[in-house]
């Protein structure tokens, strides 16, 4: 029996991988040994990020790890994936949303049109933006070039953001060669993992999502062929990851905003930062028209933050 | 048989040439967008398209100016052992070692079809950007002038045996 | 069969594909897209091609590489550098070997002008060449004059090599320009160091310039001196607003591009002539690097596909357990090897992504590190057999400089290059002041 060899690539670069995928992987190595080895590569090594999701359909990558919205993957739900503007609050949100209100099963269903399956979601960071120069107030987002996922960039444009795309790993260099003014991609703690943090100078405490929606893919026929014990253990090394991350962000967050040296916090007023959530609300209600699935989709978001805010306290605040 | 080949050859040259003379302004395009783009950023907002239409300009200029530029003779060569040969020499390997390149330009090929059919599926492939544009109209070009880089090959190919045997077809670069 | 075998056998089937004389991207490009049908054809792989052309659009950097191009046609082919040249001569013409020395002068102030070497040499070749042989100059020094002085177009801003660095290394330009400014000027002050020091010994190497030819009246001599003005003008009309954060790298150079065109037209150079041969050269040349770069790109995946970083490292650093310096000068030297035969732009594509993350492992500046590269790549450059200023040199020189007085010229002044490496290896502030004092760290 000779050992199963998978090719997987993951979004992110090598410095934020090492927390976010590589002890999965490690793990999973480890565990199966000669019978299966996932060997890992990260933003744009094989194939570019915009070709990975086709790649995976071909086989010509096995299994990936990445949001939806910035592979482009050919869903109705790819705009969900990443951060869809105030769907979060908590990195818990997710696994909640995905294990109690049915978001897994329309996932599921989604990626098996496309031959592609799901293999599980988990909660990633808040999305904040880092800046070279302060932003205080709405008007000062308006003309800031900001490197955001396709859907937030949508959200943003019309405060006057001017949302870019780039390669990830082109980003430090991107801001310090002047194509971009800021990031809104992540929260803290990536920010002074993958670099960030040295060439930009301001971090706005306000957040457009509490937690960004990531996921687990793999090439259909490659998760069939896996015998059912491999099937399993690459799920629990997944759920390992989505672990790894709840507390390795949600500790990094509040630890880098009070002892991080490199950015000063500035903040939006709440009655301020109050618009752009009303202008969410208006922005689901119009992916919901869309369709039926994606109506679907804003309609649990709905319901979910309607208990949540009922519940008050540790839940809501506000 | 050489009869279609100098047909061919007559065939394809003249249509990269033309395309190739076309293609070569789209310097001053990159230029304007990318002008455009310090400007509005000065003056304006910045806009929201500049950078990806640039890219899709100079994507657009390399590959359908690829054919006009193996005319040209710009390809360099490693020219240790080819530089000291005769034409008819250069000729003969040259015809042999062209079908590397026709096999490469055949892969990128076979790729970018699949690419571009890809971009027509599932209501349109979008580029993943706030801009979203259709990605079909740049891998259409694309498609398009590695098939042109691909066909260009072959004239070179053509060329070649027409030179061997002994017809005039143009300096051998 | 192990990765690390694979790995040799693409890298040794690229060399003897080159070998044969083929276009260098078809030769790259084969052992690419068979490696990759070889390795993950039985499912994919053959998109590996293509998605390279991907990658290579949303590289945003290489949108500097035809507008620089484009620069450096523009500038040797409506010859607005004569009036430079004019002012080197009759400044300098009363020094032995002062002609030489004043080329090197020119090489300087062109190479603020544009990212490449390419117009240097075409500027060296039709201006000061024909010049300088028919003032007696030695014809090898002189080729060798105008080589070494046009291969500081890559190191002193704006330089391609330096950005196509910078993507890989991922490195800011902006730094990197300036880590180059120092550096290229300690070189060419070497180049005319050797230059004087040459001379003085044998002086039929570069004869005087007769009184007559240079004897000038001051207020006219002053008047030429403002034809220093034009790349000044050129250079700081591109550096200024990016240096400030007014405009990012890529409108940078579309303003460069612009500046030295208007130029042209302002001063009455820009025939139809010389628009069209710009026009089409720049396409040429862009497209030769293109398509090199997107074929590099294609066989770099499968390369690194196949773990020859991880490999490489663990060579040097656990197999064969040598310290940082040693692996520096190793990597520095076979740079130097694989350069006289490979072609200097692919083994940017693919040599670069090996290294540097070796040398950043090693706990080397990734800046410094890039002008070490960069000064390698200049002499890369100029050994024979393949070098792009050689393969310049012998389509532009006359017919009485033969291939030999090419050869030939070119070996002082890769010691004084070699020199000037070492120079820059132990004294890493040449390369890092001046990005430092700037950027204020
Ligand atoms: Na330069
Ligand atoms: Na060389």
């Amino acid at each position: 029996q000779s050992t199963i060899r998978w090719r997987m690539q993951t979004y992110a670069g090598p410095a934020l991988a090492e927390h976010v995928l590589d002890p999965a992987i490690e793990m999973f190595n480890k565990i199966a040994g000669d019978r299966m080895q996932i060997e890992v590569f990260y933003a744009d090594q094989l194939v570019p990020t915009g070709e990975l999701f086709q790649a995976m359909q071909r086989g010509t990558i096995d299994a990936v790890q990445s949001d939806d919205d910035s592979m482009a993957s050919p869903t109705e739900v790819t705009v969900f994936g990443g951060y869809f503007p105030f769907a979060s609050r908590y990195s818990l949100d997710v696994p909640v949303l995905f294990n109690q209100y049915g978001l897994n099963e329309i996932w599921d269903a989604e990626y098996s049109k496309v031959g592609v399956k799901h293999i599980s979601a988990g909660a990633w960071d808040p999305c904040h933006f880092a800046t070279k120069d302060p932003i205080r107030s709405l008007e000062d987002l308006k003309g800031k070039r900001v490197f955001t996922f396709p859907t937030a960039g949508r959200f943003l444009a019309q405060f006057g953001v001017v949302p870019v795309t780039l390669p990830w790993e082109d980003i430090e260099v991107a801001v310090q060669t002047g194509e971009l003014d800021g990031i809104a991609w992540s929260g803290i703690t990536e920010d002074y993992t993958v670099g960030w943090a040295d060439v930009t100078n301001y971090f706005l405490t306000n957040n457009i999502s509490g937690a960004w929606i990531g996921h687990f893919f793999a090439n259909m026929e490659r998760w069939n062929e896996l015998p059912e014990d491999l099937q399993t253990l690459f799920k629990v090394c997944c759920e390992q990851s989505h672990y790894y991350r709840q507390h390795w962000y949600w500790g990094g967050e509040a630890d880098l905003r009070v002892n991080g040296p490199k950015m000063e916090l500035t903040s939006i007023p709440d009655s301020e930062w109050a618009q752009v959530e009303a202008a969410a609300r208006v922005f689901w209600d119009e992916i919901a028209a869309e369709s039926e699935t994606k109506a679907k989709v804003v309609e649990i978001f709905k319901t979910y933050n309607a208990v949540m805010e009922k519940a008050g306290r540790p839940y809501r605040y506000t | 048989m050489t009869g279609l080949m100098l047909k061919y050859v007559g065939l394809v040259d003249p249509l990269n040439r033309w395309i190739g003379r076309i293609v070569m302004y789209g310097i001053f395009v990159m230029m304007g967008i990318l002008l455009w783009s310090s400007i509005s950023k000065t003056f304006f907002l910045p806009s929201l398209w500049t950078l990806e239409m640039a890219q899709f300009a100079m994507v657009a200029y390399y590959i359908l100016g690829g054919p006009y530029s193996i005319q040209l003779g710009s390809n360099v060569r490693m020219d240790l052992l080819y530089g000291s040969w005769t034409d008819r020499r250069k000729a003969q390997i040259d015809a042999i070692t062209v079908l590397f390149l026709i096999f490469y330009l055949g892969i990128l090929l076979w790729g970018g079809w699949d690419s571009l059919m890809y971009s027509f599926q599932y209501g349109g492939e979008r580029s993943p950007t706030a801009w979203r544009p259709y990605l079909w109209p740049i891998k259409t070009i694309m498609v398009t002038g590695i098939f042109l880089m691909l066909l260009q090959a072959i004239s070179e190919l053509f060329k070649d045996i027409l030179r061997l045997k002994g017809h005039d077809v143009g300096v051998k670069l | 069969m192990a990765y690390e075998w694979i790995a040799i056998l693409m890298f040794s089937s690229m060399m003897l594909m080159l070998l044969t004389g083929q276009r260098v991207f078809g030769a790259i490009g084969f052992v690419a897209v068979v490696a990759a049908l070889f390795l993950w054809g039985d499912r994919g792989g053959y998109d590996l091609g293509f998605s390279a052309a991907m990658k290579l659009m949303k590289w945003y950097p290489l949108l500097t590489l035809p507008m620089f191009i484009f620069m450096g046609y523009v500038l040797s082919e409506s010859r607005i550098a004569d009036d430079l040249y004019k002012m080197f001569h009759v400044w300098m013409g009363g020094l032995s070997g002062g002609l030489a020395v004043g080329t090197i002068g020119l090489m300087v102030l062109i190479s603020a002008m544009n990212g490449l070497s390419v117009a240097g040499m075409a500027i060296g070749a039709t201006i000061a060449l024909p010049e300088l042989l028919r003032r007696g100059y030695d014809k090898r020094m002189v080729t060798g004059v105008i080589q070494a002085g046009s291969s500081l177009g890559i190191l002193v801003p704006p330089s391609v090599v330096l950005v196509l660095y910078a993507m890989i290394a991922r490195q800011p330009v902006g730094q990197l320009w300036l880590a180059g400014i120092l550096p290229g000027l300690m070189m060419a002050a070497m180049f005319v160091l050797y230059i004087v020091i040459r001379c003085r010994i044998t002086p039929s190497l570069g004869p005087v310039l007769p009184k007559e030819d240079r004897d000038l009246p001051m207020a006219e001599k002053l008047r030429l001196l403002r034809a220093g003005l034009l790349p000044l003008f050129i250079f700081f009309a591109m550096m200024v607003p990016f240096v400030n954060g007014w405009t990012s790298l890529v409108e940078s150079s579309a303003i460069g591009a612009l500046a030295a065109f208007a130029a042209a037209v302002l001063k009455g150079r820009m025939t139809r002539e010389v628009f069209e041969n710009s026009v089409r050269n720049t396409l040429g040349i862009t497209c030769m690097f293109m398509w090199i770069i997107l074929a590099a790109l294609a066989f770099g995946a499968v390369f690194d596909g196949l773990g020859a970083v991880r490999a490489i490292e663990s060579l040097f650093t656990e197999q064969l357990g040598f310290g940082p310096w040693t692996i520096l000068i190793l990597m520095q030297l076979s740079f130097i090897l694989m350069g006289t035969f490979l072609d200097d732009t692919a083994m940017l594509v693919i040599v670069a992504p090996l290294y540097v993350p070796l040398v950043d492992a090693l706990g080397f500046d990734l800046i410094w590190y890039g002008v070490l590269y960069t000064i390698t790549t200049q002499i890369a450059y100029m050994t024979p057999p393949f070098g792009y200023n050689l393969f310049l040199m012998r389509a532009m020189a006359p017919p009485e400089i033969t291939l030999r007085d090419i050869y030939g010229s070119i070996l002082p002044f890769v010691l004084v290059m070699v020199l000037a490496l070492t120079v820059v290896m132990a004294f890493p502030q040449i390369a890092l002041w001046l990005p430092g004092y700037v950027y204020g760290f």
